[in-house]
């Protein structure tokens, strides 16, 4: 019955397509089209919201201050899944393990930024838009929307539909998607993009009054075009009932399907956005941050298998990253509050898999918080201009390291 | 009539080539509103295009003296209806405010668009709506975003130096441009950026020394307890030079100043031909000639549309069909059209089909507005149009379901066979015979996409 109704959904836009061949390749999973100036490449970031506490993610088991400041979450080492001989990650994280093993992990230790702020609001602020400063700082764009307006500048005229940048979710769009002149929409699941009617051959404007106009034509083509893609989708759906790729079904894992989905149906949106909340772990920490941690793991590699099935895993980058850490000794309720640097995740096979920047030390705290290692505006600067092709201006820190977070 | 005798801008009159005929009025009512139904269509065939077009411009007029008046909504002279329609509007657009939902604020405003004796002065407030773009993403205030809404309903088509004092010196635009975060000696350039650049003068009028300058001015302007206020102890009260202008300006000198300005009018002309022109229609020197009329009429709003709706360029075929629909137009034509506005469809499900289609009311994507034309039509907003007709073919904009029924509609008009029928509903909504087809059939062509 399934295969049936594959073999009919195909025979039927073979129907609608014949004479465009463009669009059919243009929807066709694997298509190398793309948009001057960014290369095809696709950005996912996914927003770990609350502050992830780094310390029980990549765990510095080796550093004596681990044992001393966590005695109740602390996390007994041979349960670790070890990286080297000073750290190791969650027992939860094994998809992430499995993916630094096929070397398409890269973890940057102890990224954050100069002063940092406890308060949720303003470091997510300030993450978003890359704008260090106190709450009355301003900040009207995000730093994916900067980037993307550059990007529109050098292509103006460009004539790309989809849009600039695709929050999946119901949450409001977050700042880092806000920009001047750049589209941002919000997906709350791929049901906005299926044809609720099957797609029967349309009517195409010859049929009516104003035959040679450029705008008809403009949106007969289109038209035709959405077709195809709801077509294209509904197939990637029904595969995936198939079990071709298996994704957690969790929020996450469901939003990174929806992406993964989108991605492989030709979409040209270069910057997707997922949020994972659930990291302000004040109390019994341990359960929550395990199945938090498990989550994103597996939601990632999941995500990363399905694209590499695909063939155009060399076109995505996943990035995740959290507001700030958490302080390094526990609290009395078996939680941790709010502290300061902490590891951002970047997934894809040509990012630099393993450990990035120096592991911060447990033993050298300011005001018993992290010391950051690697200031987070140069790894967006990397990543604009590495990844998405787009020059970044970003105030430069001071004592600013290098880093490399791409394969050459 | 005021026209002025414009060479660019005719006025349309019925001739044997181009009569006044339904495909006339159908593009009028598409553009001035959001579309009529047959019984309005085929009064205003009848009544030939000057009373046609005056018709719609005194209801708007009508309204704005009552506006003016203080007493806000439509004109109780209309009808009893109309006096109806104004209470319930009230009262739904309060509930919205009190219940500090902006889904229901979205919903006060598709009632008003559906339901409104005068769709100009509601398609004139969305335009401005675009014009001065702002999103309750950073207000985060109904009853902010709703203020804001009504002074652009009362200026719509009045005097744009009214409208744009009225507006700026407002709470909304105040924090959407962080007015509170532009203090004497730390300026916080937004405000004044947009003010020249998006609402007045356009790239290009200006230098970055009129921006911070301008920025210097307006410090002082803020909101407190969520009202405007100017605040003496933030205001740098130091020499300004300001466009050529040097002086100790504040924030109401910046705005005499900028509304003196010639590049202005052109801005404003621009974005009226946005609004009721297609593509490529208007011609510079049209521009040009609209500008200067607008600035020897003191930017009076309302003039410059009349002379809009009364042109033969209005009226021309390169006009007629030359458009995009935005979704609100696409989605609440029909509507009309049909007749299902009794019973009511459910407006908190258009606002969420709005938002669908790509236009999300109270939230412009950025400060630039919605960019409109062509750039409605996406992968997602197509799909998203065709479910919409969908869902108003099988009657799930309302609750309980309430499919529409064309049958009854062209019995009434007389259309007894399935094809006078078919003939009936692709004219009326479409403005033309030659799409053949069911409703659904006909409202997912290509064509009524345009208008």
């Amino acid at each position: 019955m399934k295969t049936n109704r594959r073999r009919f959904l195909d025979q039927s836009s073979t129907v609608v397509l014949g004479a465009m061949t463009s669009l059919v390749s243009r929807a066709v999973v694997a298509d190398d089209r793309s948009l001057p100036g960014q290369n095809g490449k696709i950005l996912v970031v996914i927003q770990m919201s609350g502050g992830n506490d780094g310390i029980n993610t990549i765990v510095p088991y080796a550093d004596e201050g681990y044992a001393k400041h966590r005695k109740k979450l602390r996390l007994s080492t041979d349960r670790l899944l070890k990286i080297d001989e000073s750290v190791g990650f969650h027992p939860s994280m094994r998809s992430a393990a499995d993916l630094l093993e096929q070397g398409k992990l890269g973890i940057v230790q102890g990224v954050g930024y100069p002063n940092p702020s406890r308060s949720h609001d303003t470091s997510m602020a300030i993450w978003h838009s890359a704008q260090v400063g106190g709450e009355e700082t301003l900040r009207s764009h995000g730093w994916l929307g900067k980037a993307m307006d550059t990007t529109r500048e050098a292509v103006i005229g460009g004539g790309a539909k989809d849009p600039d940048m695709i929050l999946v979710g119901d949450e409001s769009p977050p700042l880092a998607i806000q920009s001047r002149r750049s589209t941002a929409v919000t997906l709350s699941s791929l049901s906005d993009l299926r044809l609720r009617r099957p797609a029967v051959a349309q009517p195409t404007i010859q049929n009516d009054q104003t035959p040679n106009s450029s705008l008809a034509r403009f949106v007969d083509q289109t038209m035709q075009n959405a077709i195809t893609t709801a077509s294209v989708l509904e197939q990637n759906i029904e595969d995936r009932i198939d079990g071709s790729a298996k994704f957690p079904s969790t929020r996450l894992g469901q939003r990174m399907q929806t992406i993964s989905t989108m991605v492989k149906s030709g979409f040209q949106t270069p910057i997707y956005y997922a949020i994972h909340s659930g990291y302000d772990t004040h109390a019994a920490q341990l359960p929550s941050h395990a199945r938090l941690l498990r989550e994103f793991s597996d939601a990632v590699k999941a995500f990363m298998d399905d694209v590499e099935a695909a063939g155009i895993s060399d076109r995505i980058c996943v990035m995740g990253f959290s507001e700030f850490g958490r302080r390094v000794t526990e609290n009395g309720s078996e939680g941790t509050d709010h502290g300061t640097a902490g590891p951002v995740f970047l997934a894809g096979s040509q990012v630099r898999s393993g450990l990035i920047g120096s592991t911060p030390k447990l033993s050298d705290l300011v005001d018993g918080d992290l010391q950051m290692t690697t200031d987070f505006r140069n790894m967006y600067q990397e990543v604009a201009q590495k990844w998405l092709g787009t020059a970044l201006k970003l105030p430069v820190p001071r004592q600013s390291l290098p880093i490399s977070l791409f394969d050459a | 009539m005021k026209v002025a005798n414009l060479a660019e801008w005719k006025p349309y009159e019925p001739t044997e080539s181009r009569p006044w005929d339904l495909r006339l009025v159908h593009h009028l009512h598409r553009r001035a509103g959001f579309g009529a139904n047959w019984g309005e269509l085929q009064r205003d065939i009848d009544a030939g295009p000057q009373d046609a077009v005056s018709r719609i411009l005194t209801v708007a007029n009508l309204t704005k003296s009552f506006g003016d008046a203080g007493i806000g909504g439509e004109p109780k002279a209309l009808t009893n209806s109309a006096t109806d329609f104004d209470s319930l509007q009230q009262l739904i657009g309060d509930a919205a405010v009190s219940s500090g939902d902006i889904n229901r604020l979205k919903a006060w405003w598709f009632y008003r668009m559906l339901y409104c004796g005068d769709p100009l002065t509601e398609r004139m407030t969305l335009m401005w709506h675009n014009h001065f773009a702002t999103s309750n993403l950073k207000v985060a205030n109904v009853a902010m975003m709703k203020r804001q809404n009504d002074l652009m309903r009362q200026h719509a088509l009045g005097k744009f130096g009214d409208l744009l004092r009225a507006v700026i010196k407002d709470a909304a635009m105040m924090v959407w441009l962080d007015a509170n975060a532009n203090r004497k000696g730390k300026p916080n350039e937004n405000l004044a950026r947009e003010l020249m650049e998006l609402f007045t003068l356009g790239v290009g009028h200006y230098s970055e020394t009129d921006v911070k300058e301008v920025a210097r001015a307006l410090t002082g302007w803020t909101v407190r307890g969520g009202d405007f206020e100017h605040v003496m102890a933030y205001h740098d009260g130091g020499t300004k030079q300001i466009l050529g202008e040097q002086g100790s300006f504040d924030g109401d000198d910046v705005l005499d100043i900028l509304l003196k300005q010639e590049p202005l009018a052109r801005r404003i002309a621009m974005r009226l031909c946005e609004a009721f022109f297609g593509e490529a229609v208007i011609t510079d020197d049209a521009l040009d000639e609209l500008a200067g009329g607008l600035r020897d009429h003191d930017l009076d709003i309302g003039w410059a549309v009349e002379t809009i709706l009364r042109s033969e360029t209005f009226f021309s075929d390169t006009n007629i069909g030359n458009r995009v629909h935005d979704p609100i137009q696409f989605m609440i034509g029909p509507l009309r059209a049909l007749e299902m506005l009794d019973p009511p469809p459910s407006t908190l499900l258009l606002a969420e089909w709005a938002s669908k289609l790509g236009q999300d009311l109270f939230y412009p994507p950025n400060v630039f507005g919605w960019p409109g034309g062509r750039s409605w039509l996406t992968t997602r907003t197509m799909i998203g149009r065709a479910n919409y007709v969908s869902a108003l073919c099988r009657g799930e904009l309302h609750r309980p379901n309430h499919p529409p029924d064309i049958e009854a509609l062209a019995i009434k008009q007389g259309c007894s066979t399935p094809a006078d029928q078919s003939k009936l509903a692709s004219t009326l909504l479409l403005g033309h015979e030659n799409a053949p087809g069911d409703i659904e059939a006909i409202l997912r062509r290509p064509a009524s996409q345009l208008g």
